[in-house]
């Protein structure tokens, strides 16, 4: 049996027995919370919005909201995240929003609707996250970045604070300004994650090379110069693929 | 008129006083302490190990005790500690410390945090400081007293934010920020740093006309670019200097003894000073044991 405070207001059936609903919360009659989640007070959770198993939901968050009035949103949420105070996650009105697992969204984050989180996603707080755009999986920011909609943000990426993502934005990558500079490789995050050192420098290099000079857009000659090199480890492969998709060939 | 019905749930052990106001939709946790005075407006939530002094004024949405947002976190029962006669705008957030950050985040008295603002775990803030809207502290973050810090400002880890100082709006303060002084840049051809004197805050601070004159001085010459700050500091402390200025160049010389100019980041590892002061003896124990 679920524990619901007696002031939360609880529409659906689909709750899973150890969920913890706290005072004042609402739930709305086409949600699904999976098993440990724990949903604290004040919370107001709408639409056809579906929660894994372990997410934790704090005070005041606004979950599954229509982006737009009127619209019947989606909004999928997966396992052991935490969604902060204040949070807002838009349904999707044309897809899902979706959230894979492990994240952490801190305060006062906005995600748009049909927008997609990786997993292990780290989101500072005040993020804006525009509607439709994707953050691939390990994507960490400080405080006050903003996304526009629709735009794709690589795996392992770091947002400074205050950043401005108004273009795709490369996978490895220090993101910084406004608009966004490639400020070089996100070191720490790489390491945290367990890549090695021989890897961290080749892509080292890859990026200074491949963002010199005007750090704003990738060098398209040096780009093509690596992809014909076959000597190219595959992590810097895969990175200057990713690169090179987003600048149109000369 | 008819009257709506007021729901709030407050755990039984609260210790809530009953001069305290506490609004409609408010969740007070069971280890919360609320002094007398204090007003809580509607769906504010206090929880875990917080103590809030008297004659604060919280207004609506506030969270304050929730979780640090660290990943180290391990749950130990941390402390937020609240002064007397501050004023919380709607929803400010305040967290409790980190077990290996020293146990303790505290906000002193007579403070104004603006909507929005937020004070993250392990953070000191010391008395009549104002954080203006959307200022975002991260952790470990000692703000001193009088300083202001505007609209959407934010402050790295371990940043020392001096006495009477006032960081720009917009402005993201990486390194420590020197007391008496205008703190501005935000673009990326406008590095953050040292723009001027805080002309609010030396009224503020009451000098005498001495103490003003000597003060000025000397931040004229520390922040003059034709020489390095070290020498400039020690020419200052050759000639002899007292109080406030004496004060100014110790902070300048701890700054540039610390990591990326933020004295704090030598403190990781260790249980901060300040957190001595307020925390009781088995506390202090727990939180080196944490450390190490």
């Amino acid at each position: 049996m679920a524990t619901v405070s007696r002031y939360a207001t609880v529409k659906t059936a689909n709750l899973a027995d150890d969920v913890v609903i706290g005072a004042f919360s609402y739930v709305g009659p086409e949600v699904t919370i999976g098993p440990g989640c724990v949903i604290e007070d004040n919370v107001t959770i709408t639409g056809r919005t579906t929660l894994g198993e372990d997410n934790h939901v704090f005070p005041m968050a606004v979950i599954g909201s229509p982006a737009v009035e009127g619209d019947d949103g989606v909004c999928e949420i997966g396992q052991a995240n935490r969604i902060r105070e204040h949070v807002t996650i838009a349904s999707g009105a044309d897809g899902p929003t979706r959230i894979a697992h492990d994240c952490l969204i801190m305060i006062g984050t906005k995600i748009g609707g049909f927008a997609s989180i990786g997993s292990h996603v780290v989101l500072a707080n005040f993020t804006t996250v525009g509607s439709r755009a994707v953050l691939e999986d390990y994507v960490r920011g400080s405080a006050f970045p903003v996304v526009n909609d629709g735009v794709t943000v690589g795996a392992y990426s770091f947002m400074k604070g205050y950043s401005h993502i108004d273009r795709d934005a490369p996978p490895f990558a220090m993101l910084e300004g406004d608009p966004y500079r490639v400020r070089g490789i996100n070191t720490h995050n790489l390491q945290q994650c367990g890549f090695g050192q021989d890897d961290i420098r080749d892509l080292k290099r890859a990026y200074r090379e491949v963002y010199d000079g005007n750090r704003r857009q990738p060098n398209r000659r040096v780009l093509d110069r690596m992809l014909a090199n076959g000597e190219l480890s595959q992590l810097v492969r895969q990175a200057v693929e990713v690169i090179a998709k987003e600048v149109p060939s000369e | 008129m008819s009257e709506v019905e007021v729901l709030r749930e407050v755990a039984p052990s609260a210790r809530v006083s009953s001069d305290a106001t506490i609004g409609s939709r408010c969740v007070i946790g069971p280890a919360v302490t609320i002094g007398p005075g204090t007003v809580l407006g509607d769906r504010v939530t206090v929880v875990g190990h917080t103590t809030i002094g008297s004659g604060n004024d919280i207004e609506n949405g506030c969270v304050l005790g929730a979780q640090p947002q660290d990943l180290k976190f391990a749950g130990s029962p941390t402390l937020l500690i609240i002064g007397h006669r501050n004023h919380f705008g709607p929803n400010v957030t305040a967290h409790i410390g980190t077990e290996v950050g020293g146990y303790l985040t505290r906000v002193g008295d007579d403070n104004d945090l603006q909507a929005n603002s937020h004070v993250a775990h392990d953070c000191y803030i010391d008395d009549r400081t104002t954080l203006e809207a959307y200022v975002m502290l991260a952790g470990h973050i000692h703000v001193c007293t009088g300083a202001v810090l505007g609209e959407w400002s934010g402050a790295h880890h371990f940043v020392t934010v001096g006495r009477y100082a006032r960081v720009r709006p917009y402005t993201p303060a990486r390194r420590d920020v020197p007391p008496f002084t205008d703190f501005c840049g935000h673009k990326d051809d406008f590095t953050p740093s040292v723009r001027g004197v805080h002309e609010a805050g030396i009224a503020a601070a009451n000098l005498s006309e001495e103490e003003e004159k000597d003060l000025r001085r000397a931040l004229a010459e520390l922040f003059d670019e034709e020489t390095a700050l070290q020498t400039k500091i020690e020419q200052l402390v050759n000639l002899g200097v007292e109080g406030e200025v004496e004060h100014l160049c110790e902070f300048c010389q701890q700054s540039l003894q610390g990591v990326f100019g933020r004295y704090r980041e030598r403190l990781r590892g260790q249980v901060p000073p300040e957190a001595e002061k307020y925390l009781a003896p088995e506390q202090m124990a727990e939180a080196r044991r944490a450390i190490l």
